[in-house]
């Protein structure tokens, strides 16, 4: 990163370095914003599995799931034997035929390896020596011969501790700073003292709307508030360190100042100082993303000016005061980090010893003794010759362990390879030493990426069979009585199918929610105008909602004010007013425990009852749109959005949206568009529910703009002009899908013309029918829903989560999903897809310059990407990456969440979102021919960083034939000959009744 | 007709505490046998437990209308627990309109939040622990209310200590919470501490715990009135979170929401003060103690106030609000007020459940900034950071409390190690006691005196050999130094002069 820009002066170097931050940080929005995009974003660049060892290298974090899982996995049939032999072939590994011994190729001896049960089967062995179980174990004698030999020493402590001293004092500043090199020998995290003061400061300095008194300092950005309250502080006189007062006194005014001579006193050596600010900056990922973000979009904060500079320049002033006092503490002298570094080269007793407390796993015994020694380190006891002592006896007992280890790892790769005693007899320790070493060779993150290739492949095998065998099945219907457009979200995929058991006649569309309309929108109750369109694109267009009877509507704004005032006085004011607070709590205290003993008995009642309440205090409206700008407004651009689209871009956006799903002939008299949000309650996350191709909000609105728009007679004459022709039998009209409870909500039903009326009626039947049916399938994975439930008890349950104050699991949110595919609906109507597919329409056969395909790859591919590789990561590890769970989270600032009060910011989604997840990367199965395909990504670099570097797998279907070929960076096309042969059940009912598991696809004979 | 079957109710009143006890004990029965593992198990707990907690609030409903058409049943002495000299503790419960008013509201509100629970926490690998311990908390609370003796109350007091203690580390996983834990356990102590003095005070000087005896007039000196006072005043202050124990309670967030809902926004925080305003006849003896309380009151108002302006974080913010509104209830009844001030925290309660378990829908219901601080307070800047740092007494609570008594624990631990455990002697670590004879072996002060006998009869064979310098006599003498040593640093340590002079207290006292 800096090595180009090295000549540069240092504030341009800084700038870089910061610049570089984004690559690495957590790039989340404030939390009303949550947008899923890969966590990993900064690490695109590289192949998938690089990419994961070096986020792992850098985060500590694991970037697959635990081993165990996968075993879990092998064990209940979800990857068998054959998957991982073929993830061995697809793998870069050399040499697998190689024979190793008699009839053991160097695959046999991986794979054993590989099904080893990890650490579990060392401590049971541990426990079998122990009880003498293992005492007459001819094979464990056995093998303890053979590798007792090797394993004489080399060296001696003295050496080995030098060695391993010196790199970890290489470590500092690239892959930990001297805080982290100090927590090692020292057990104490000097961070932990000024932790949670830092937060505080930080806290105070993002907030957007907690916090009634801000720091007086604060428009001066970070380092100047921190530092004008810093200097007052009185804790670092109560933290006995009572320099820090004069040294806070005498900092220059400019944080840059600040910044560069610390890092000089902390670190001499220049080079390290962009990789030890990184370090840093990962210390505290979630709010050092938060400040990073803020720092790139001043537009989105409250005008409070945020620099990412400031906030380093404090981190490194802290890291450089309180490693000083540690290092004066632990060695008794003021010394740098160079004179540190010499110091424990000659105490290397005294490293060894705190080195192996940290990391060896030592005997309790061992381990009580170093403890003490540590604690009486700096009191009178504590002598050369104890270091001395316990150092010798700690190297003598890692010897034996390791010793017993490699018996123990022989034994157990011995089993897994089903050597009989007479076969172990006649092993030789050669033969011995090179098991172990094969087995060896795969570290932990390669083993990862065999098992993760294995757990895809076994379900990519499903999909391909399914997908082969309902090749040419659906004929298209020969009336059509509704065209209904839907998002591609995954859980629509239940939706669409529903709908088409009951109505054969229904044909449906998906695509990317927002349908083609970027746009701000202001419903008629919105303060403020949101973008509805993915989060890469900036809208030109606004479309207000407004009132049709003004009258009213200004009755219903005033009335509606009136509520939204008297709530906030009751909410603010019961918290920090002064004589408010007694007397607000005292005239809401009845209603608020009324309202608490009806949310736990009755939570649908009451959410009905409320909503109602409020719908006749203040008076429902209908509402227009605001759609088509006035003849003489301003062009429309990013920066000046304008009011309305004019009819030019309003056919331009409809024409566009209709051919690329492939929608351009055979109308129906009723086309639906039908837009998705989520519903909850008590729920930070709730925008993590809702559509993602809008910005993590609701997306019906685009629906309506979209009816709205085609329905236009200025707008048809345009399409006809250019020939597409939607006849006048034909309405559009549009709806919400509220994916948590399962109900829809209809836009303009007033203007829809009478003779379209029955049609309607009946669609809203279907629509409601489906809706209760999807319902039913969903509650097969809530454990809280009665198993078997019909479809009518399902949509009450569903309704139930949704108004439920207490559920921390209002649904399930995009959990599981695992494959898109890019074509015709009668590629997948009528398989079961168990809500697990992203499904976008598109035609093949109308796009033959494969312009169109294109551009669906482009915004389909990083969406979908995005979605899966955010819910991959947060279930690999949600600890790292994703934010734990919901149970103890904690509103900050409003833009996150903390855990209790005082941690760091949590990012990614929560545990209970992604527990039944199952994290595989995203197959995408494109209905085209694989030369367009070729063509396509040889010239889009986005898709190639995606596609080659193996962040989501490409596959593609002929549009004629059954065919499938699977795209491999490496080797190219490869064609799929797998068994098509699908379980057959009538109806989706049929097939997920009673299970609760994910289902494999399965082919549905009742809908046509 | 009713009526006459209602009668019997009070003497089945240790049911109220004796139903959550019972779920936990069953729940916790299954937690042992290993049957409360996977989704299967959660319904179970949860609805013995909200069962427990509604039976709870049915049976004080019905003793609700039986105070109602008959008039409060008062006093009743059920059993008896033990006996000394010229004392007894027994279990004696009050019913009143002060204790059966707050009791079914507390119900009502522990019922609830069981119910909210059970979603709330479905899968979480504390599911079972949390249940145990929020039953375990109903009953200790119950027993705080309706108890008709100090003694009884004062174990109800230390249950819900306890379950505090266990809910603020929830998750144990997290070293934060344990920290945070262990804080508000240490600091709670002080107000147990005071609740023992006193309990301690009236066994002596009133023979009695009954709350009826301690509350009646005249039979105390003014002085003794005063430190008996004292010792329940520093309880309830501690319980209360009023300065200068308040630290605890804003460290006290880091259990699930539900927890932090009905222990510190909306039950156990008010135990104070209930136990001031069931003291109320005996504080009103003591008017300058009441005088100390309005000071307490309006002081921990002020510096909640404060501190709560600055908070970033809802609960925090919520926390020092709640800390606020305690606070006048204290001041109310340092006024003589208690009428107000039983008012006041019903409402109270029942307000705060609401708002901490829609805690996490701040973002909905809020539009943006609160109004923001008075004018003459906002550019000052000392005021800030103190706000910030509210006003250091965390860190100081924990140089004088926490860091104190984990000291004492090293030391502890420091003088079983060295000392104990050598005299005792470890088996299998015995070192040859002669370099001679390295088949004797010998460890502690048993062993060697064992050995030393042998060594002794066969030195007697062998006459006595004299050592000179270097020898083992000068190395014992030289170790024997430096022990002296380590003694007179610990002795120079603070700490421990802290606890000379407490000694000395104790012995004046």
């Amino acid at each position: 990163m800096g090595a180009a820009a090295n000549d540069l002066p240092i504030r341009q170097r800084l700038q870089h370095w910061v610049e570089h931050l984004t690559h690495v940080l957590p790039a989340q929005a404030p939390i009303r914003d949550f947008v899923h995009h890969n966590t990993l974003h900064g690490f695109q660049y590289l192949p998938f599995p690089e990419a994961l060892a070096a986020a792992h290298r850098l985060t500590g974090a694991a970037t697959y799931w635990p081993e165990a899982r996968f075993q879990a996995a092998y064990a209940a049939g979800r990857i068998t034997r054959d998957d991982l032999l073929q993830a061995f072939t697809d793998s870069t590994l050399e040499q697998l035929d190689q024979p190793i011994l008699r009839a053991l190729t160097r695959r046999d001896v991986l794979l054993a390896s590989l099904l080893l049960p990890a650490a579990q089967g060392e401590r049971r062995l541990d426990w079998n020596q122990r009880e003498g179980l293992l005492a007459n174990d001819a094979v464990f004698a056995r093998c303890s011969v053979l590798t007792a030999s090797n394993d004489i020493p080399a060296e001696t402590w003295q050496e080995s501790a030098l060695q391993r001293w010196l790199a970890l004092c290489a470590r500092v500043g690239n892959q930990w700073t001297l805080r982290s090199l100090l927590e090692h020998l020292s057990g104490e995290d000097v961070l932990e003292r000024v932790r949670t003061i830092l937060q505080r400061h930080m806290a105070a300095h993002l907030d957007l709307g907690v916090a009634a008194w801000r720091n007086p300092a604060q428009a001066q950005g970070f380092f100047s508030a921190w530092r004008a309250s810093a200097g007052l502080d009185l804790a670092w006189e109560l933290d006995e360190l009572p320099g820090v007062h004069d040294e806070i006194a005498c900092l220059p005014a400019d944080p840059l100042d600040v910044l560069i001579s610390e890092l000089g006193q902390l670190i001499p050596d220049e080079d390290l100082w962009p990789g030890y600010l990184e370090r840093l900056a990962l210390e505290l990922p979630g709010w050092s993303g938060m400040f990073l973000w803020r720092d790139r979009n001043p537009a989105r904060g409250d005008g409070t000016p945020v620099n990412m500079l400031d906030y380093l320049a404090v981190r490194v002033l802290l890291e450089r005061l309180l490693c000083a006092d540690l290092i004066r503490r632990l060695t008794g002298a003021p010394l740098e980090f160079d004179e540190l570094r010499g110091y424990f080269a000659s105490n290397l007793a005294e490293f060894y010893v705190r080195d192996a407390l940290q990391g060896a796993p030592l005997s309790e015994d061992l381990q009580h003794r170093a403890t003490h020694l540590l604690a009486s380190g700096e009191g009178i006891l504590a002598v050369d010759d104890d270091w001395q002592l316990l150092a010798e006896e700690i190297w003598q007992q890692q010897a034996v362990a390791g010793k017993r280890q490699r018996a123990v790892a022989l034994y157990e790769l011995l089993r897994g390879l089903e050597f009989s005693e007479g076969d172990t007899a006649s092993l030789t320790t050669d033969d011995a030493q090179t098991l172990l070493e094969i087995a060896a060779s795969l570290d932990p993150l390669a083993r990862g990426q065999l098992w993760l290739q294995a757990y895809e492949r076994h379900y990519r095998e499903e999909l391909f069979g399914a997908l082969s065998a309902n090749h040419g099945r659906h004929p298209p219907p020969a009336s059509v009585s509704a065209q209904v457009i839907l998002c591609m979200d995954d859980r629509e995929e239940g939706t669409r199918r529903h709908l088409e058991e009951i109505a054969p006649t229904i044909v449906t569309y998906g695509a990317a929610g927002f349908f083609g309309v970027a746009m701000y929108w202001q419903g008629l109750d919105d303060a403020q105008r949101t973008a509805l369109c993915p989060v890469v694109v900036r809208p030109e267009h606004l479309v207000r909602e407004s009132a049709r009877d003004a009258a009213l509507g200004e009755q219903h704004a005033q009335r509606r004010e009136n509520r939204l005032r008297w709530r906030e006085r009751l909410y603010q004011g019961t918290r920090n007013s002064i004589w408010a607070a007694p007397a607000l709590t005292a005239l809401a205290a009845p209603g608020a425990l009324a309202a608490l003993l009806a949310n736990t008995l009755a939570p649908v009642w009451i959410g009905d009852a409320v909503r109602r309440w409020r719908g006749q205090y203040e008076r429902p409206v209908a509402t227009r749109l605001q759609l088509t700008a006035e003849a003489n407004a301003a062009p429309a651009s990013a920066a000046v959005p304008r009011d309305g689209f004019d009819d030019q871009e309003q056919v331009d956006r409809v024409e566009a949206f209709l051919r690329s799903i492939g929608l351009t002939q055979d109308f129906a008299p009723l086309v639906l568009f039908l837009g998705h949000g989520s519903g909850s309650r008590n729920n930070p996350h709730l925008s993590a529910y809702d559509c993602g191709a809008c910005s993590g909000r609701h997306g019906g609105p685009n629906g309506r703009v979209f009816a709205a728009m085609a329905n236009r007679p200025e707008v048809r004459a345009g399409l006809l002009a250019r020939g597409l022709e939607i006849p006048a039998s034909c309405w559009f009209i549009a709806a919400e899908h509220n994916t948590c409870d399962d109900s829809v909500e209809w836009y303009d039903l007033d203007l829809v013309p009478p003779e379209f009326e029955s049609a309607l009626d009946t669609l809203v039947g279907q629509l409601a029918e489906a809706c209760r049916a999807h319902a039913a399938e969903r509650c097969r994975r809530l454990a809280s829903a009665p198993p078997g439930v019909s479809p009518w008890q399902g949509f009450e349950h569903v309704r139930g989560r949704a108004n439920d104050i207490s559920q921390a699991r209002p649904e399930l949110g995009h959990a599981t999903n695992a494959a898109a595919f890019i074509g015709r609906r009668a590629m997948s109507r009528g398989l079961f897809l168990d809500r697990r597919v992203f499904l976008v329409s598109y035609d093949p056969l109308a796009d033959l310059s494969g312009q169109i395909i294109e551009s669906v790859l482009l915004s389909v591919g990083p969406v979908g990407a995005g979605i899966a590789l955010e819910y991959y990561f947060s279930t690999v590890d949600n600890e790292h990456f994703g934010c734990g769970s919901k149970i103890t989270h904690n509103i900050t600032g409003l833009f996150g969440v903390m855990e209790g009060a005082d941690s760091d910011l949590r990012t990614g989604l929560p545990w209970q979102m992604v527990e039944i997840h199952e994290p595989m990367r995203l197959l995408v199965v494109v209905e085209q021919t694989t030369a367009l395909l070729t063509e396509i990504l040889s010239r889009q670099p986005a898709l190639q960083e995606l596609i080659n570097n193996a962040w989501i797998i490409l596959a593609a279907k002929d549009p004629l034939t059954a065919t499938i070929e699977q795209y491999c960076p490496r080797r190219g096309w490869l064609p799929w000959s797998g068994s098509s042969v699908l379980p057959q059940v009538a109806r989706s009912r049929d097939w997920f009744a009673g299970s609760s598991e994910p289902l494999a696809p399965a082919m549905l004979l009742g809908a046509a | 007709m009713i009526v006459d079957v209602l009668r019997h109710l009070p003497d089945w009143v240790w049911l109220v505490p004796g139903l959550p006890l019972l779920a936990l004990s069953i729940t916790g029965l299954r937690a042992l046998l290993g049957w409360t593992s996977g989704d299967a198990a959660e319904p179970l707990t949860a609805r013995l437990c909200s069962l427990a907690a509604l039976g709870s609030l049915l049976f004080l409903l019905a003793l609700d209308l039986l105070a109602l058409l008959d008039g409060v049943p008062g006093h009743r002495l059920l059993a008896y627990w033990f006996s000394g000299s010229n004392w007894q503790g027994t279990f004696s419960y009050l019913m009143d309109a002060l204790s059966l008013s707050l009791a079914t509201l507390v119900a009502l509100i522990g019922w609830l939040v069981m119910r909210f629970s059970a979603n709330y926490l479905h899968r979480e690998a504390g599911f079972h622990r949390f249940f145990i311990i929020l039953s375990f908390f109903l009953a200790g609370i119950q027993l705080v209310l309706l108890a008709g003796n100090g003694l009884l109350a004062f174990v109800g007091w230390e249950m819900c200590g306890m379950s505090s203690f266990l809910l603020i580390g929830y998750a144990w996983q997290r070293p934060v919470a344990t920290g945070n834990a262990l804080f508000a356990f240490v600091t709670n102590r002080g107000g147990d501490a005071g609740f023992l003095l006193a309990l301690g005070l009236a066994a002596s000087w009133l023979g009695s715990f009954d709350w009826a005896v301690i509350n009646q007039p005249g039979t105390l000196s003014l002085v003794n009135a005063r430190l008996l006072v004292l010792g329940f005043v520093i309880a309830a202050l501690a319980k209360s979170a009023q300065l200068p124990f308040t630290p605890w309670i804003s460290r006290a967030l880091e259990g699930p929401t539900p927890s932090s809902a009905i222990f510190y926004g909306a039950v156990m925080v008010h135990a104070g003060v209930y136990l001031l305003l069931r003291l109320s006849p005996l504080l009103a003896q003591v008017p300058d103690v009441m005088l100390g309380l309005v000071a307490v009151g309006l002081l921990t108002a002020i510096y909640a106030w404060l501190c709560g302006l600055v908070q970033t974080d809802v609960k925090s913010a919520l926390i020092f609000a709640t800390v606020f509104q305690v606070a006048l209830m204290i001041m109310a009844i340092g006024l003589g007020w208690t009428t107000l001030a039983e008012v006041h925290l019903g409402l109270h309660a029942a307000w705060r459940s609401w708002q901490f378990l829609l805690a996490p829908s701040w973002l909905v219901l809020t539009r943006g900034r609160p109004a923001p601080a008075p004018a003459w307070l906002r550019q000052r800047q000392w005021l800030y950071t103190a706000a910030l740092q509210r006003f250091w007494l965390d860190k100081l609570a924990v140089d004088l409390l926490v860091k104190p008594t984990q000291s004492f624990a090293q030391d502890a631990r420091g003088l079983e190690e060295n000392f104990i455990d050598r005299l005792l002697g470890d088996p299998g670590r015995g070192k040859p006691v002669h370099a001679e004879r390295p088949l004797i072996m010998a460890d502690g002060l048993p062993g060697r005196a064992l050995a030393s006998v042998s060594e002794l009869l066969e030195r007697l064979e062998n006459r006595l050999l004299l050592r000179g310098r270097g020898g083992a006599a000068e190395q014992m003498l030289h170790r024997l130094g430096n022990y002296l040593r380590i003694v007179e640093n610990l002795l120079e340590q603070p700490r421990y002069l802290m606890m000379a002079v407490m000694a000395t207290f104790v012995v004046i006292l």
